[in-house]
């Protein structure tokens, strides 16, 4: 099989299992968050029959050019992940990923309800708050593996290069590790930092991006979600991507401690979370970044 | 069952309750209960609700939001009235501000009894819902489907005046092939049609919920007899009569040949019978001018 037979085959498997897999996580997600609060909690399937329902639903809008903005949502985040597991540039993933998102804002500005409004708001400041860090990501990877090409980055410590020694990913960019799973809360949309759209608290304020969507809008926006867990998820994958048996487990274990920072923190104001996510970036994002242009030495003795 | 039932959002509204179930409401949601469990949800958005839960009679500040909420929902969507104000007003029901129950502004489809409530019977309630959503669903879907499409059923009581005007209405290019205004059809009285419809078997055609044709038959001793075959004219040579036939041949079990009857001069039904597989067989006469064709068939 040639590199491009196989792209496709990853591009494949992305478009259909990686939906599957997001719903099955939100699905465990909720089973989990009931078992933390002593009920007994929905079937695993049940992100399944929501998004069912939602397509059985009549689509309410405000303007009918919000869900315009609700499909480019999906299919940004398709595409970025699409380009992700195709073994793509980093940088345009993150752009992409952007991109998306913006989508999404416009779409709720569109609909221009005080609920709605309040919603996209927030939403640009979670992204102004993650940003930096998951630049600083990709910025770190490409120091370490000098590529941000998501193959390239895979491959790097399976690289038998005798000659030249290096540390495996994950030790030379622990900072960047730590950071990434700090801002993944935001992007799961997890307390303490669900402040536009909360997965759990379905009364509040919070629920304000989704305010106006119903039905197949609704429903998009959650299948979009899918795609986006399964993408933020691999991001963390690729810090181990050379041996899965470490990374699957890793990558479970970074997703069920996202889920007690849920069932355990309260949500902070916006304030705070820009501030602590900026706090992070500096000090794991480009501190990491640092030691990586500076510090060589120290990183040797990690070295094989 | 559709997933519908599988995940039904719930929005609770205090209309003016005392909170006494606006309490047992939420006393769902606790782990002693957790309505969760069969993908209950309590969002707060009525653009994302399935189903409307309120308390509390209503009074005249609540009556429009109320109203709103229920407008807000998206199809398909039911109401249920928890508590004994919500249901009849309870003991405000003779207070000046108070409108009564929640049914005098919305249509409600649950009435849960209880002051307050249990939530053993909210549940209940909510699940009794959670049928009517389905058959309302189902019902939704039904008339989005058959848009622009034929449906032949059998017709109903209700449904005479509206067959008997289309054939009213089919009949007249017969009266002018003829040019008899009196022909058996024209003459017909609704009257007439509701004792046919006592010992005959009516069907009728339906395309968007609207009657464009009718035929009706019954047997006696063996022999099925067909007659009245009426098509809109707008609908006509659309394969509708044909159809029509068939029905009621595969309703009249019982009988073992059939016949029909035209006029001579109608040689579109006579083409339409001929290629059903209809033979003449005998002729007589309705009056001096026209003749009646009989034709027979064997099952």
């Amino acid at each position: 099989m040639n590199e491009t037979t196989v792209k496709l085959i990853a591009l494949g498997l992305y478009l259909v299992l990686g939906p599957v897999l997001g719903c099955l996580l939100g699905g465990i997600d909720r089973k989990i968050s009931a078992r933390m609060q002593s009920r007994i909690g929905p079937p695993i399937l049940q992100p399944w029959y929501d998004f069912r329902k939602l397509l059985l639903k009549e689509n309410l809008v405000v303007r009918r050019s919000q869900n315009f903005y609700v499909f480019f949502y999906l299919l940004f985040m398709v595409f970025t992940g699409g380009l992700f597991f195709m073994g793509g540039d980093l940088l345009l993933v993150v752009f992409s990923l952007t991109l998306a998102s913006i989508f999404m804002v416009l779409g709720a500005y569109k609909a221009s309800s005080p609920y709605s409004f309040l919603g996209a708001e927030r939403e640009l400041l979670q992204i102004m708050a993650y940003e930096p860090m998951l630049l600083l990501v990709i910025v770190g990877l490409y120091m370490i593996t000098g590529s941000f090409s998501v193959t390239d980055i895979l491959a790097f410590d399976c690289t038998a290069d005798t000659a030249k020694i290096h540390a495996p990913v994950i030790l030379q960019g622990a900072g960047l590790f730590l950071g990434l799973i700090y801002i993944l809360t935001i992007k799961l949309r997890k307390s303490p930092f669900d402040l536009s759209s909360s997965h759990h608290a379905h009364q509040e304020l919070v629920r304000g991006l989704t305010t106006e969507f119903s039905g197949r809008a609704m429903a998009a926006i959650e299948l979009a979600h899918w795609y986006e867990t399964v993408l933020v998820l691999g991001l963390v994958y690729l810090f181990l991507g050379s041996c899965w048996w470490l990374a699957v487990p890793v990558v479970l274990l970074v997703f069920f401690l996202e889920l007690v920072a849920d069932n355990t923190c309260s949500r902070v104001k916006w304030q705070m979370a820009v501030k602590s996510s900026w706090i992070m970036a500096v000090i794991f994002g480009v501190g990491n970044v640092l030691v990586l242009q500076y510090w060589k030495p120290i990183l040797q003795m990690f070295g094989k | 069952m559709s997933h519908l039932v599988k995940s039904p959002w719930i929005i609770h509204y205090d209309a003016s309750s005392c909170n006494g179930c606006d309490i047992e409401v939420l006393a769902c949601l606790t782990p002693m209960y957790d309505v969760e469990r069969f993908g209950i949800v309590n969002t707060g958005n009525p653009k994302h609700a399935d189903i409307f839960l309120i308390t509390g009679s209503v009074n005249e500040q609540t009556r429009s939001v109320v109203k709103n909420i229920y407008e807000q929902m998206p199809e398909p969507k039911v109401v249920v009235a928890i508590g004994i104000c919500a249901s009849s007003g309870g003991i405000f029901r003779e207070c000046y501000n108070v409108a009564g129950g929640v049914d005098k502004v919305i249509p409600v489809d649950v009435f849960v009894p209880g002051c307050a409530a249990r939530p053993e019977s909210i549940i209940d309630g909510v699940v009794q819902a959670l049928g009517i959503l389905e058959k309302r669903h189902a019902y939704q879907q039904s008339v989005e489907n058959s848009i622009g499409q034929l449906i032949i059923s059998q017709a109903e009581e209700s449904d005479l005046p509206e067959i008997m005007s289309v054939q009213k209405t089919a009949y007249q290019s017969e009266a002018e092939l003829y040019n008899d205004p009196s022909l058996p059809p024209l003459q017909q009285t609704l009257e007439q049609l509701r004792e046919a419809f006592k010992t005959q078997i009516l069907f009728k055609a339906v395309i968007n919920g609207k009657v464009v044709g009718s035929i009706r038959g019954y047997t006696a001793e063996g022999t099925g007899h067909i007659s009245r075959l009426s098509v809109h004219p707008y609908f006509q040579s659309k394969g509708i009569g044909k159809k029509l036939v068939s029905a009621i041949e595969a309703r009249l079990t019982e009988a073992k040949r059939f016949e029909i009857f035209t006029w001579h001069k109608s040689s579109r039904n006579l083409e339409l019978y001929g290629k059903l597989g209809y033979r003449e067989f005998k002729t007589d006469q309705l009056n001096s001018a026209i003749n009646r064709v009989y034709l027979e068939k064997a099952k």
